[in-house]
């Protein structure tokens, strides 16, 4: 038998990214009203179309209600009781990253996301996202060059707001659901990604949000948009103090890819996921969408979703270019009380148009873990083709583990297989490893990493490594 | 007057019985069911309603059954007219429920009954007196094979129900055949309760005629080293619905499923299955076949719910689905809810056409394409067929299916 306190120990790992910075913040007052919403545009010095969207999704967030359809336990957020914008005091323009708060670039060292160009040596671009708004975004210039625009959305929607204009909202519609009607009213800050015609991306380019203040939400919102024949890689990653509250964070993303372009979108999520109780950490309910508006363009989403006592999240494609391709790639694994609601929607509009979905769940203590995931191929997607997999590994009886594909089709010349399996970490292939005198622990975590390879395959250097330490991490003792 | 109209004014119903008051008492405030609900959001509301649209029959209907029996030993049984049965055999005996163990045995389940999900249960236990129900408990050995047939008159709504009890050690063939008419809707509730080491074949043969619908229920519960099979087969019904609701009690249970439905012109054709799993070592192998054609819709949902005192469990689900026009649709979800961890759980789904390659090589024998498909049609439908408990001669399920097609 293997020993279940020896695995309760190993999950027992503290959270190492929740320490809090102390840090002079401005932040507004509590609630959510029109004058409010008016006020954070004002901050952020928008133009009017700008505030028209964002007043008008909150009409329409008034009217909607929070969705249930989940079956998620978390107590009733009180809109009105959170911040709904917060940033750290500092000059007013920053010309270079010497003027950043010292003790800003600090925490991102800690957090291992170097901000000093000098001292970078792997060729990525960050930005950095500090509760509401971007903080810095590095080799802005090498971009520039190949006419690549990575910058926060604030300074995309003054620099280049006929492209917001353009494209904000048409992905993801202020009406889509509740989460994303009150980001379209209530977002602060984010990145903003365009590649221009023909280029392929120099350099990953990545975001990396940090909730710091306990009682203010989080509302970033993502629009990458790819232009005939370019690609890019764009990497994000989270983390949060730990609070004994809940944080809300609410995010929206949006992806374009037009002709022949592929975007290549990659999450690690590792916000506070609460205590062992269940007491604090973040909600996190997010609505990210892609859309293969040209010919031949591909989507391909990758996550490793850790942390967040709740997450809602569905990264989807919108296939609707001839021969448009659309990707998941999913490892979620929960712990303690945490409950994940995850999944992909792959809808085939488009002729031709393929989409492959591999989810990994893992459960362990008391926590949730659900794929929940629709594909739908419409009457004109002929020859279409879809492949989904969904494994779940269950460890310890108390954790939960289900399985929610919705699966249409109205187009006769395609093909859909969806698999699902659910497991166990087998005591036969512990023992196996054990008596070639690999550690107990060691083992679990090579069992797990090798339940993950299909998705650890798919993700960018940088984060394979991590997401493979991370879980092994969060895993730690759970084995039971 | 429409059921729901009928429902809604309670006093309408004559002479209620008991189980018919405490069911119209839960349908009085919401008849219909939550249309947003997961069970019934597929559910096409105006064919529904159509389904309610007729008065409730009861009356006692002449059925005019053309099968020949499978040998004279076979039981056959027509659900309505105050239908009995009192057989006491050398190794057999088959008895009538008395009215008071059926009242229970109902009451225990309405007690349990969610107003959507098992909606279709209520709806018939509201609308059907004791006239339309037979309830039967069998026990012995050497049992001859038992049909039974339910089956709607036009332009009305009969509502029918069937309770069997299986003793200890007791082991059957069951078939039941739903029979729609022009116009009719039929409601057809069945429970079967498996007690210890009994066993099962049951086969559900339900065809209509035009415009005919059909709400069929099927509760099963096993108890502890039981069998249960079941082949279905659902076709020409204008709208139809099969639930089956299996609960192996305290799990050491065998579960075989097979089912298909077959829809064309406009029908909607479903399946719901939840099978639960309230204790270990149960086993569940689940099929379940559609094939849409013209401008149809067929639906499978099936869900396994997997609780923590379910160790080693193993089931396995698959949805295969045929697409055979450009304005059918399919809808399928086989879900798992798991929280054991010692268990093997699967699920698998597909939606296709017929295989291309088999047709072409075929045809390249000289088979014509109208013949190829045929055949792979026949094996496509004779995996479920062979499973229910017809025999052949009598009854030529296959031709039947693909002469229609």
């Amino acid at each position: 038998m293997v020993n279940e306190n020896l695995v309760k120990d190993v999950v027992k790992e503290p959270y190492k990214y929740g320490f809090v910075t102390d840090i002079e913040t401005e932040k507004i007052d509590k609630g959510l009203n029109e004058d409010i919403i008016k006020l954070i545009s004002q901050k952020k010095e928008e133009p009017k179309f700008l505030l028209d969207f964002r007043l008008k999704a909150f009409k329409k967030w008034q009217k909607m209600k929070e969705p249930d359809w989940a079956g998620l336990g978390y107590k009733k957020i009180d809109y009105q009781d959170i911040i709904y914008y917060s940033a750290p005091k500092q000059k007013e323009k920053i010309s270079s990253l010497d003027e950043v708060d010292p003790k800003l670039l600090e925490t991102f060292d800690k957090l291992g996301i170097p901000l000093t160009e000098q001292k970078k040596l792997t060729n990525v671009a960050v930005d950095a996202v500090f509760d509401s708004v971007s903080i810095a975004t590095t080799f802005r210039e090498e971009l520039a060059e190949h006419g690549v625009i990575f910058c926060s959305i604030s300074e995309a929607v003054k620099d280049h707001a006929d492209l917001i204009e353009k494209y904000l909202g048409t992905v993801v519609p202020a009406s889509d659901n509740y989460f994303a009607a009150l980001n379209s009213a209530v977002f602060s800050d984010g990145s903003f990604v365009y590649i221009p015609k023909g280029v392929t991306c120099p350099m990953d380019l990545s975001s990396y949000f940090r909730i710091n203040s306990g009682d203010s939400g989080q509302f970033e919102r993502t629009l990458i948009i790819a232009e005939e024949s370019s690609s890019v890689s764009y990497l994000e990653g989270c983390t949060a103090p730990m609070f004994d509250t809940n944080t809300l964070h609410a995010a929206v993303v949006e992806l374009i890819a037009l002709d022949d372009a592929s975007i290549k979108y990659s999450t690690v999520q590792n916000w506070y996921a609460g205590d062992e109780e269940g007491i604090g950490g973040i909600f996190n309910f997010v609505t990210k969408r892609g859309k293969c508006l040209g010919k031949r363009s591909k989507i391909s989403w990758s996550q490793v979703e850790t942390g967040s006592a709740i997450t809602w999240k569905y990264p989807s494609c919108l296939l609707l270019g001839e021969e448009s391709v659309g990707e998941f790639y999913s490892v979620a694994l929960t712990n303690n009380l945490q409950q994940a609601d995850t999944g992909t929607k792959m809808i085939h509009i488009g002729p031709k148009t393929k989409s492959t979905i591999v989810s990994k769940g893992i459960s362990a203590g008391n926590s949730k873990n659900s794929y929940r995931g629709l594909v739908k191929i419409g009457t004109k997607a002929t020859g279409s083709r879809n492949y989904s997999q969904c494994d779940s590994m269950l460890i310890g009886d108390q954790a939960s583990a289900n399985t929610f594909p919705y699966i249409k089709s109205q187009q006769p010349n395609s093909e859909i297989e969806h698999e699902a399996s659910t497991c166990r970490i087998s005591e036969d292939q512990l023992f196996y490893l054990q008596s070639r005198g690999i550690e107990f622990e060691e083992a679990v975590s090579m069992m797990v990493s090798g339940f993950c390879r299909d998705v650890f395959n798919q993700l960018p250097m940088e984060f394979a490594a991590e997401a493979d330490k991370l879980l092994a991490l969060k895993l730690e003792g759970s084995v039971g | 007057m429409g059921i729901i109209e009928k429902i809604k004014t309670n006093k309408s119903i004559d002479n209620q019985t008991e189980i018919q008051k405490i069911c119209l008492n839960k349908l009085q405030s919401s008849p219909l069911p939550n249309p947003k609900s997961e069970q019934w959001r597929l559910s096409n509301k105006s064919k529904l309603s159509t389904l309610l649209d007729y008065s409730v029959n009861e009356k006692d209907l002449k059925l005019d059954i053309t099968y020949p029996k499978n040998s004279q030993s076979t039981i056959r049984l027509v659900i309505g007219d105050n239908c009995q049965i009192n057989l006491v055999e050398e190794n057999y005996s088959i008895n009538q429920l008395s009215e008071d163990k059926l009242v229970k045995y109902i009451k225990e389940q309405i007690s349990c009954f969610d107003q959507n999900e098992n909606w279709s249960d209520l709806l018939n236990l509201s609308l059907n007196s004791t006239k339309n129900t037979l309830g039967f408990k069998v026990s012995g050995s050497e049992i001859p094979p038992i049909e039974i047939f339910s089956h709607a008159s036009s332009n009305s709504l009969n509502a029918k129900t069937l309770i069997i009890f299986l003793e200890k050690n007791c082991d059957i063939d069951l078939l039941q055949v739903n029979l729609g008419k022009d116009n009719s809707s039929l409601s057809q509730s069945t429970f079967l309760c498996l007690e210890e080491n009994s066993s099962v074949n049951h086969g559900v043969v339900s065809y209509g005629e035009n415009k005919s619908n059909l709400l069929n229920s099927l509760n099963v519960i096993q108890q502890k080293n039981s069998e249960y099979n079941l082949g279905s087969l659902h076709f020409k019904f204008n709208y139809a619905r099969f639930e089956i609701r299996i609960k192996q009690s305290e799990g050491n249970a065998r579960t075989n499923i097979k089912s298909m439905q077959i829809t064309k012109k406009d029908e909607q054709i479903s399946t719901y299955t939840k099978i639960e799993f309230n204790g270990p070592n149960g086993f569940l192998d689940q099929i379940n076949k559609s094939l849409a054609d013209d401008k149809s819709h067929a639906i499978f949902e099936g869900s396994i719910i997997v609780p923590k005192v379910a160790q080693r469990t193993d089931a396995s689900q698959l949805s295969r689905n045929l697409l055979l026009s450009n304005f059918a649709q399919i809808d399928t979800k086989p879900q798992l809810e798991i929280i054991a961890d010692d268990v093997k759980c699967k699920h698998g789904a597909t939606i296709s056409q017929l295989n291309e390659e088999e047709l072409f090589y075929m045809r390249t024998r000289g088979i014509t394409l109208t013949e190829a498909s045929k055949l792979q049609l026949s094996s496509y439908f004779q995996e479920i067929i062979s499973f229910i408990p017809v025999s052949k001669d009598r009854w030529d399920l296959l031709d039947k299916l693909l002469n229609e097609n």
